[in-house]
Order: structure tokens, then sequence, then C-alpha cells
């Protein structure tokens, strides 16, 4: 028998699986072939390789990921608190972000836009500036509809990225604009109002932008967003800041602290 | 409890049996290690990955289905985490021989020397022929299951490991061959006496 008809069979012999037969035909092969004898004895020594230890310590590492694993677990009652608890993580990651499904769709729906820009593209072509500008405005709309869907979206978290998703752009969209201030002032989490507030004043220069938070305090009913409200106005320097304050220290039912903050700012703005 | 076999240990764990997962940890840590210490040559790496196969296999237990050889299923999710991690933390250096563990001192002078020439001749031969070697010879894994594990047909696996054997030995070969040849060139110049000493005698 030849090398190449005993390496079909060397791979079983090495494990004891051939028929008598086979086997026979592999060890008087062995006995005459130097090189395939010599694999066979490669093969028994790699047993002498030592066994390396893993560091005592692992078995301790292990048991606390496994705790830490299962604490995890028995602290999530079923239902979407998992979103709610991450809503409070402000700078999320941008991957874990395109691995959900929220994620996933504005992937889909980025990619889809590409395509058929680039179908266009080749169907009719254009001057190297025009598509360029082209491409530019259909980016620009998508951003917006991720930011708008997102703002939509049930969970909580969902809408914190999308907020933190607005913040990219540095002109924002009047569609976006307006979902902002619905954000501010009706948003169900205080977290996402806030974090849309933080979104909004980065274009407090813009007069109606300006004046559209500062109409939201009137209408404002979580404390700490009125809190925020009110050290904005202040920053700004807003011309009608005392009228501002006056009408919301008339308010009814205002919180103590919102009301000893409306104190400290008028004192403030005297 | 022990003794009972990994396949059923998975099933309780998979069941919400998390603290059963310990038994199997006792079983696989050193057998996972070593296959990711002897294909990397990097301790801390190695444990890193064994706990991560262990984090994965928590995660992903709802997948495991009853009939699936747990070794066979375990070293798939090891091959991921290692694929895994490499994709995010690119290598870069190439294996130093240093890296290697040392070997325990033997009966035989001989024996000793043998296995660090074949620990440095399997550190030679190209990741995916060093993986089935040490898949097939120190995990014990049967050849079907290999196969399933790398993708390939039963025949394909047999002819990896013949050429990873081929190439090892071939490694083996030229790396003895050249310790003998500083052997002899060591003896030499031990028999030669110094230069100085020639003339003045």
């Amino acid at each position: 028998m030849k090398c190449e008809h005993i390496a079909e069979l060397l791979p079983d012999y090495l494990q004891g699986r051939l028929s008598a037969e086979q086997h026979h035909h592999v060890e008087a092969h062995l006995e005459q072939c130097a090189d395939c004898s010599e694999e066979v004895v490669i093969w028994r020594k790699l047993s002498l390789l030592p066994v390396d230890q893993p560091d005592p310590a692992s078995r301790a590492r292990f048991e606390a990921m496994l705790q830490a694993y299962q604490a995890g677990r028995s602290s999530q009652p079923e239902g979407g608190t998992e979103w709610r608890k991450r809503a409070f993580v402000w700078s999320w990651n941008v991957f874990h972000w395109l691995r959900s499904p929220v994620g996933a769709m504005a992937w889909s729906a980025a990619l889809l836009a590409i395509g058929v820009f680039a179908g266009l593209r080749l169907a009719n072509p254009k001057p190297p500036s025009l598509d360029l500008a082209a491409m530019q405005s259909e980016l620009a709309s998508m951003k917006q509809l991720v930011v708008l869907s997102m703002l939509q979206q049930q969970s909580a978290s969902a809408r914190l990225e999308g907020v933190t998703w607005s913040t990219r752009d540095q002109q924002l969209d009047p569609q976006v604009l307006s979902a902002l201030l619905h954000t501010l002032r009706y948003d169900a989490s205080v977290d996402v109002r806030l974090a849309a507030l933080d979104a909004l004043s980065r274009h407090g220069r813009q007069p109606q932008v300006h004046k559209a938070i500062l109409d939201s305090l009137q209408q404002q009913q979580s404390p700490l967003v009125q809190v925020a409200l009110i050290d904005l106005l202040l920053e700004w320097r807003d011309p009608d800041a005392a009228q501002r304050l006056q009408a919301l220290q008339q308010a009814p039912n205002l919180n103590p602290t919102v009301r000893q903050r409306v104190e400290w700012a008028r004192s403030k703005l005297n | 409890m022990t003794l009972a076999p990994d396949e059923d240990l998975m099933l309780q764990v998979r069941d919400g049996a998390g603290e059963t997962l310990g038994v199997l940890f006792d079983r696989y840590q050193t057998p996972l290690f070593n296959f990711y210490s002897k294909l990397t040559g990097d301790r801390t790496l190695s444990e890193d990955l064994v706990q991560e196969v262990f984090l994965r296999i928590l995660k992903y237990r709802q997948s495991y289905r009853p009939g699936t050889p747990f070794r066979a299923w375990v070293y798939q999710i090891a091959r991921n985490a290692r694929i895994d991690h490499f994709r995010k933390f690119p290598r870069q250096t190439a294996l130093e021989p240093e890296m290697l563990p040392p070997v325990l001192p033997t009966d035989s002078a001989q024996e000793q020397q043998e296995v660090e020439l074949l620990q440095r001749a399997l550190q030679q031969l190209p990741e995916e022929k060093r993986e089935i070697l040490l898949l097939c010879r120190f995990q014990e894994l049967k050849y079907e299951e290999i196969a399933v594990l790398l993708g390939c047909e039963l025949n394909t696996v047999r002819t990896r490991i013949h050429r990873a054997l081929q190439d090892l030995r071939k490694a083996f070969h030229q790396l003895a061959h050249g310790t003998m040849l500083k052997k002899a060139e060591a003896a030499a110049a031990e028999s030669i006496p110094p230069r100085g000493g020639r003339h003045e005698v």
C-alpha cells in the first residue's frame, strides 16, 4: 500500500477506528515507511505535552460572574423595565444601538435610501456637484426620519437615543424642532424631557427656538425641568425673564423647591 | 451529581439551575484553558476567554437542545469567542516562544527536550492546523464533531488532520536537526583547544 492510501486511513488508525483488516494494512505499511511511522510517533508524543493549569483564582472569578449574572436577572422583572433602567444611561453605545431593533430599522431605512439614491444616480447621471448636494440632502432627511421615528418610540430609552441623535446635526430641521419641543412639553419621562431641553438649548440663539423653549415653562409640570428652565432664563438673560418668573410664581400648586428657585432667580435679576 | 453526564447538567442549567454550571466549569475549565493557551500562547487572554465561554453558555443556554453533545457545543462557543475576540482586537504580535508554558521536568532529559521541540514545532504550524490537532488530540473531539464545528465534510477533517500531522513532523524534524547541529558545534568548539595555547607549545 502506498502513502496516499495510508493517508486516508491514518487519522482513523490513530483513533483506533479501523477494521482489523485495515489496521493490519496500515501496520504493514508503517513497518516499511519511515515518514508515515514517524507521524504516528509524533501523534503519540503529543500526549506528552504538559497540561497548563489555569490560575486558581479563575474559579472565584467564575463564581463572581455567575452571581452577578443571576443577580442581574432576578432584579429584572418581566416587561420593559430594562429599557426604563437604561433610560438613565445618558451616554449610549452606538454599537449597542445599531444592534437594537430600532437601530436595525433605522439602518434598513438608511440603506434603502442609499440604494434608491444609487439607483437613481446610475439611471440619470448628473454633474457631480448636483449629485453630492442631492446625496447630502438625502442623508439629512434620512437623519430626520431616524430622529422623528425614534422620538415616537414607546421605550423611554429609544426616545432618549432619538434626542441624542438629533444633536448630531448643527442645523435643526423645523420638523425635528417641533418634535423636540413636543417632547420637552409632553414626554412621559423626565429624563427624556431634560435631554430634549439640553438638545434644544444648543440652538437657543435662534429666536424662535429661544422663545419656544421659554414658553414651555408655563406648561411644564416636572419640577426638575422647571428648575432647568429657570436656570436657562438666567443664563440667557432673557428680557422677559422677570415677567415669566412672576407668572410662574403665581401658578397654583407650585412645587416648594421650584418656588424657592424662582425667588432666588428673581433676586439674581434684581 | 458530579457523575451526571454533561448533557444532563446543561439541561439543568438551561432550565434555570445556574449553580449547576459550576460542575461543568470544573470539568471544562482546564481543557478549554489548554485549548486557548496552546493556540494563542497567552495565559491571561486564555483565562479571559474561558470566562467568556461560560458567560456565553449562560446567555445562550436556551439555545441548547437536548441530545446535542455538550463537548461539541461548548467548543463551538469557544471557537466563536476566540474569533470574536480577534475580530475586535486584531493581533499585534506573533506568538513568541517565550510565551510558551514552561516544560515540567520529566524523568528523562531527552524526553523533556523532545517535548520542548514538539511545543515549538506546534507553534510554528499555521493556526488552523494547530487548532485541528488540538481539537482531536487534546480536546478529544470525534472527527464527526470536528466536521460540524468547522463546517466541513468528514473526509476533509481526515485530510486536514493528516496534513497538519505531516507539517508537524517536518517542523519537528527541522528543529531537531537544528538542535543536533548546535550540539555538534558546541561539542566541536569544546574539543578545540584555545588558539593561543597551540602556538605556545
